[in-house]
């Protein structure tokens, strides 16, 4: 008997103690999640249906939101795990100087969004610190004796897929160093002695890293991308510090449009929400993918 | 010709440490041999350098009558098992074992039969599905052989293979290596720091201390024949004891003579004793078997305290002050009893200055 009531203990305890993490969630994720879908569902007379995903779907932004949100998520994440791949071997290799180099790539991680904002802000208007560099080192007359350039470049007179691109490079600057960490913290677990084995069966180095220091080291890897998949997706601060609401629209720019701008509108807030709905189910699926293309088969084996 | 040669070899890591110095060895082909020495003595980057993952500072390194220090470890054509065994998690067994085939480039087929082959010979046939995580270590030793022996290698390095399993599995693998080695006929090295495990596997034994050689030799040579101090106390368990005696000549004759013991010495370096070393202190090193125990003595002592070990006995005593250990066959020797020593003629000297061996 008494046995019983010990095991039914040890079974219970752990249950137990997740109870301050439930509790947590309930009322930080579950209400507020459970709200917007509520709000996102029913109209403001209080009718259940689709109204307010059919408005979203007819704002004159909708499309273009979803399409520069996927091409920056997509694109950022290319480009920064290229870079932060190649960076974080480069700094592994243990160069003379390597730590400076990596405290110099960590900088910006240690800047807040706002901040950031208003460096860059600073930086593209016409007489903003690129262009000034770019005038002072003499880049610019040459350039212009090129051709290439005609007087002071307007950074922020871009639109559309250049103005994305201007926010991948500004993005990728700011959270590289972040994904390049990550990768760093993998590699430098990683057992030189599974490279080494590869080299002495036959694999040149860059086979070597190919088929046995990338694999082993793809959880990290996979990790780090997705989080910053996720936040790619999540992407409006900086948009819309550098270039304004409605200028180059993201779906999250439009939650906070609607939240926050028109909140006078009769159906804004209504609209929000089903944007904010919207958007979770799509971070979800995007998550959802990649994991699936990047599963190991050693997983789907089993 | 040697098969395998190491000329000089020196390794220097950050200009600062000397980890091998002054390493002259030549190996015949099919031959196992052991590098043996205490931790940090250098076996590990002898044979990184050999495998070609270590640059070699000074001196050369020739396979096959070709120098090989210049080629990257895939053109020398080694195999290696590491410390860890370095198997490849992410890969099934049959994956790791097949990798170095396939970037030769051989056909599906040909591959097939190899790692079925092989599988055999380490028997590790009813594991090619699964992870190395899945496995043991023993199977992952196993396994980090079959890989080894697959590609035919002209050189088989072992870096403390059987480190990592326990005593019993380590007697057993040893004797799987064994045969394995006599049936593929390779070329082998072995590193530990075990010397039972030396002495049972090698066909000679290098001894390393320090990053330089000490000896080479087979079992016997190093056990019944230390070249030096080092390898006397290191090799045995128990190890060599060592009395400091004073070597004079009376009547024509050599005595060696200690605090508590005088005796005639007819040995061999009897010569090399009176032309140079007489009136001075040598070293005289007795195996512990060596020692005659109430067989017509000549050295008082009392057994302070005895170790049974089943088949004989381990007598620990104290002759001027130094611990002295003796194994015997007197398996009804109490201890507190007084004992009467005596030692046969396999008995080594070694010069107290050098270290060295008196012959
Ligand atoms: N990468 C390195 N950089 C600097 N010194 C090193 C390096 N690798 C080894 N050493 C030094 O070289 C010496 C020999 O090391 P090695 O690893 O060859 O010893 P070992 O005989 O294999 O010892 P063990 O039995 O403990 O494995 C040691 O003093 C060690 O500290
Ligand atoms: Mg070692």
């Amino acid at each position: 008997m008494l046995e019983k009531g010990h095991v039914k203990e040890i079974i219970k305890s752990p249950y137990l103690l997740l109870v301050p993490a439930l509790l947590f969630y309930l009322i930080f994720w579950f209400v507020p999640v459970a709200t917007s879908l509520y709000e996102s569902f029913t109209t403001i007379s209080g009718k259940v249906g689709l109204n307010n995903f059919i408005l979203v779907l007819q704002d004159s932004l909708f499309l273009d939101a979803f399409v520069n949100t996927l091409i920056f998520a997509l694109l950022s994440l290319l480009l920064q795990f290229a870079l932060a791949l190649g960076i974080a071997v480069l700094v592994n290799q243990n160069f003379k100087g390597s730590k400076l180099f990596l405290f110099v790539i960590l900088i910006p991680m240690a800047l807040p969004p706002s901040a950031i904002g208003i460096l860059w802000n600073t930086g593209l208007v016409e007489s903003g610190w690129i262009n000034s560099f770019l005038a002072t080192s003499g880049i610019q007359n040459v350039l212009e004796a090129l051709g290439i350039l005609k007087g002071p470049t307007l950074w922020k007179a871009v639109s559309g897929l250049e103005a994305v691109m201007t926010l991948i490079i500004i993005d990728t600057w700011t959270v590289m160093p972040s994904v390049m960490i990550i990768i760093l913290a993998g590699l430098q677990n990683f057992n030189e002695e599974y490279k080494e084995a590869a080299q002495i069966f036959g694999a040149t180095k860059w086979q070597a890293f190919r088929d046995v220091v990338i694999p082993i080291i793809k959880p990290s890897i996979v990790t780090a991308l997705l989080l910053r998949l996720i936040s790619g997706l999540q992407v409006w601060l900086i948009g819309v510090m550098l270039f304004g609401f409605n200028n180059v629209p993201f779906l999250v720019e439009r939650i906070v449009y609607y939240t926050d701008k028109v909140r006078t509108a009769t159906n804004s807030y209504k609209m929000a929400n089903a944007y904010s709905i919207f958007t979770l189910g799509h971070v979800f699926t995007v998550a959802f993918l990649f994991l699936r293309v990047t599963k190991d088969k050693k997983e789907g084996a089993k | 010709m040697s098969y395998l040669k190491l000329e000089n070899v020196k390794k220097v890591y950050n200009n600062k440490v000397t980890a091998v110095d002054n390493f002259n060895l030549e190996i015949e082909k099919g031959e196992f041999i052991a590098f043996l020495g205490p931790s940090g003595c250098g076996k590990t980057t002898t044979l990184r350098m050999i495998a070609g993952l270590e640059s070699v500072t000074h001196g050369d390194i020739t396979l096959e009558g070709k120098s090989i220090v210049g080629l990257t470890p895939r053109e020398r054509g080694i195999s290696m098992i590491f410390q860890s065994y370095a198997v490849w998690p992410h890969m099934t067994v049959y994956e790791n074992v097949a990798y170095a085939l396939k970037l030769r480039k051989l056909k599906k087929a040909d591959i097939d039969e190899v790692v079925q082959d092989v599988a055999k010979t380490t028997d590790i046939v009813q594991y090619l599905n699964r992870y190395p995580s899945q496995l043991s270590g023993g199977q992952r030793q196993r396994v980090a052989v079959a890989r080894a022996i697959a590609v035919k290698p002209k050189l088989f390095l072992m870096d403390e293979p059987l480190s990592n399993l326990d005593a019993k599995l380590r007697v057993s693998m040893r004797t799987d290596l064994k045969r394995i080695h006599q049936n593929v006929k390779s070329t082998s090295i072995f590193v530990t720091h075990d010397q039972s495990e030396a002495l049972s596997l090698a066909d000679r034994i290098v001894v390393m201390n320090h990053g330089v050689i000490e000896q080479i030799g087979t079992a016997n040579e190093i056990y019944h024949e230390s070249e030096t101090m080092f390898i006397a106390k290191f090799i045995g368990s128990p190890a060599s004891n060592f009395f400091v005696v004073n070597v004079i000549l009376e009547d024509g004759e050599v005595y060696l003579v200690h605090d508590d013991f005088k005796v005639q010495f007819n040995g061999q370096e009897k010569d090399v004793l009176i032309k140079n070393y007489l009136d001075k202190s040598v070293v005289l090193s007795i195996r512990p078997e060596n020692f005659t125990v109430n067989k017509g003595g000549f050295i008082k002592a009392k057994a302070k305290i005895i170790e049974p070990q089943g088949s004989h006995i381990i007598i620990n005593t104290d002759i001027g002050g130094e611990e002295i250990k003796i194994v015997s066959d007197l398996l009804e020797l109490e201890s507190g009893e007084n004992i009467l020593l005596g030692f046969n003629d396999k008995v080594l000297l070694f010069d107290s200055e050098t270290e060295k061996r008196i012959k």
